[in-house]
């Protein structure tokens, strides 16, 4: 399977977060950081995770809680890290 | 140490650089360590030897002047530092604290004026986030940046305390609240309204150079901001603690490495009657703890530097793991090689009186022991709740 396509990309993360993390169900526009699901030890396990599994360096400039709010925030923002904006 | 799992796990050129950290400490560490504990505090020639051996930059990548060494090499350095001086050490793992921050979240004009410098030890960085009243809650930092009318400058005001190597440090990484968000940003030392207030007589670490700092209408250039308002603590401070942990994690190996080596060859020489310490029982009981423990400790943190190299997302809570169980061995430790050597383990011509106090120390920095076992008894339980559906 691809991780490169809009789909491989959601469902790899969210693999990770659901192994990571003792909940129910994720859907794909739940807020993590609203709903407190995600701490700040988390926070950097996840961006690390996108870092390692998507070849990408997340600096300072995406630091934005946009890119990382949701499962479909996190799939935009590494479709656009990779040069494809509208996936 | 040199049969064990750990060492085995190394590569050549691993193994060669353990061997030159370890005898840069027998020769220009061990035989000074008491004295700076006694007069509290570290020559700067030993800090710039620290620099001239590249020692202050090492997991720096050498486009900033640093030694690009990968992690487990960093982990060896401080191991061979804890054994001869936890406030040495001190020195390298706030250092990589300031850098690893730097290098993960400083724009590209930040890193290349303050990573250079930083690499060669050139200046010495602090890391300011504890204040008297915000320890472990770091949400309840009081320290503000307020942002001048042409948005160029932030006001700081604020109090921070138990910095470490603060009395030394040219450049503080600060910790505060801008717009009631979590900010970070940098501050030169030479900067009109600090006031940086030594802090002595600590029971351990007593060379560290710790310092309150002081800060009165204090103006930054909006520029030093190090990541964006509001990931100060949630993606910024991690970052520099898991390099600490790491550096904490491999000191208070080094501290019970110490220990275990200091109480074998006690115990085999010190005669009790026609028998030797080493022939009874009880003694053996505390050296097979103390051995054990240091091979365990070995692996959890080569584990840990292991999955930073891989930059692996469970390198965080391997980390947490391994600074957990080596500080809290290393205090077991120390308190069991100062019983050992009985009363000439509790005067300072036996390095363990100072393990002993600096042992404690190792539990408290880089987040307590409980704030440990509460992280890693959440993510426990939370594997054992996924699991169970």
């Amino acid at each position: 399977m691809t991780t490169t396509d809009e789909k491989g990309i959601r469902e790899t993360v969210k693999r990770f977060i659901l192994s990571s993390i003792s909940i129910a169900k994720l859907d794909d526009d739940d807020n993590l950081f609203e709903s407190g699901i995600v701490n700040s030890l988390f926070a950097v396990q996840l961006m690390t995770f996108i870092e390692k599994t998507f070849a990408i360096e997340v600096g300072t400039d995406d630091l934005d809680i946009e890119n990382f709010k949701s499962l479909n925030a996190m799939t935009a923002f590494v479709l656009q890290k990779n040069g494809h904006a509208n996936g | 140490m040199d049969k064990s799992r750990g060492q085995q796990l190394l590569t050549d050129a691993q193994k060669g650089r353990h061997e030159e950290f370890k005898s840069f400490v027998r020769l220009d560490v061990e035989p000074f360590a008491e004295q700076w504990d006694r007069e509290q505090r570290l020559p700067e020639s030993v800090i710039a030897t620290l620099a001239k051996r590249g020692y202050l930059g090492c997991s720096l990548p050498r486009e900033y002047d640093g030694q690009g060494w990968d992690t487990v090499t960093f982990g060896l350095l401080n191991e061979a530092l804890g054994r001869g001086s936890s406030a040495l050490t001190d020195v390298v793992t706030v250092q990589s604290m300031v850098s690893m921050v730097l290098l993960k979240w400083g724009t590209t004009e930040q890193k290349r004026k303050w990573l250079p410098p930083l690499a060669k030890g050139e200046m010495i960085g602090a890391f300011a986030l504890t204040e008297p009243d915000a320890g472990s809650a770091l949400q309840s930092l009081t320290t503000e940046f307020t942002p001048n009318s042409k948005g160029d400058c932030l006001l700081l005001n604020g109090h921070k305390k138990w910095i470490s190597c603060a009395q030394f440090a040219e450049v503080f990484l600060v910790f505060g609240k801008l717009d009631q968000r979590p900010a970070a940003c940098l501050v030169p030392r030479d900067t009109p309204g600090l006031h940086v207030e030594p802090i002595s007589d600590l029971m351990g670490f007593r060379a560290a150079g710790l310092a309150q700092l002081h800060f009165q209408d204090v103006e930054v250039p909006s520029a030093n901001l190090v990541g964006k308002p509001g990931f100060a603590l949630s993606h910024v401070a991690p970052v520099g603690l898991h390099y600490g942990r790491i550096s904490t994690a491999c000191s208070a190996l080094g501290l019970l490495r110490g220990c275990f080596e200091e109480s074998i060859a006690y115990a085999g020489t010190r005669k009790i009657g026609d028998k030797t310490l080493g022939d009874m029982g009880m003694i053996r009981s505390l050296i097979a703890r103390m051995g054990t423990d240091l091979e365990a400790g070995s692996l959890l943190c080569h584990n840990a530097c292991r999955a930073e190299d891989g930059h692996l997302p469970e390198a965080f809570e391997k980390t947490l793991m391994a600074k957990y169980f080596t500080s809290r061995a290393a205090v077991r430790a120390a308190s069991d090689a100062v019983q050992i050597r009985g009363a000439s383990g509790c005067h300072a011509s036996s390095p363990v009186s100072r393990y002993y106090r600096d042992a404690k120390i190792m539990e408290i920095i880089e987040c307590t022991t409980q704030i440990h076992e509460d992280i890693l008894g959440n993510i426990f339980v939370d594997q054992a709740g996924r699991f169970g559906k």
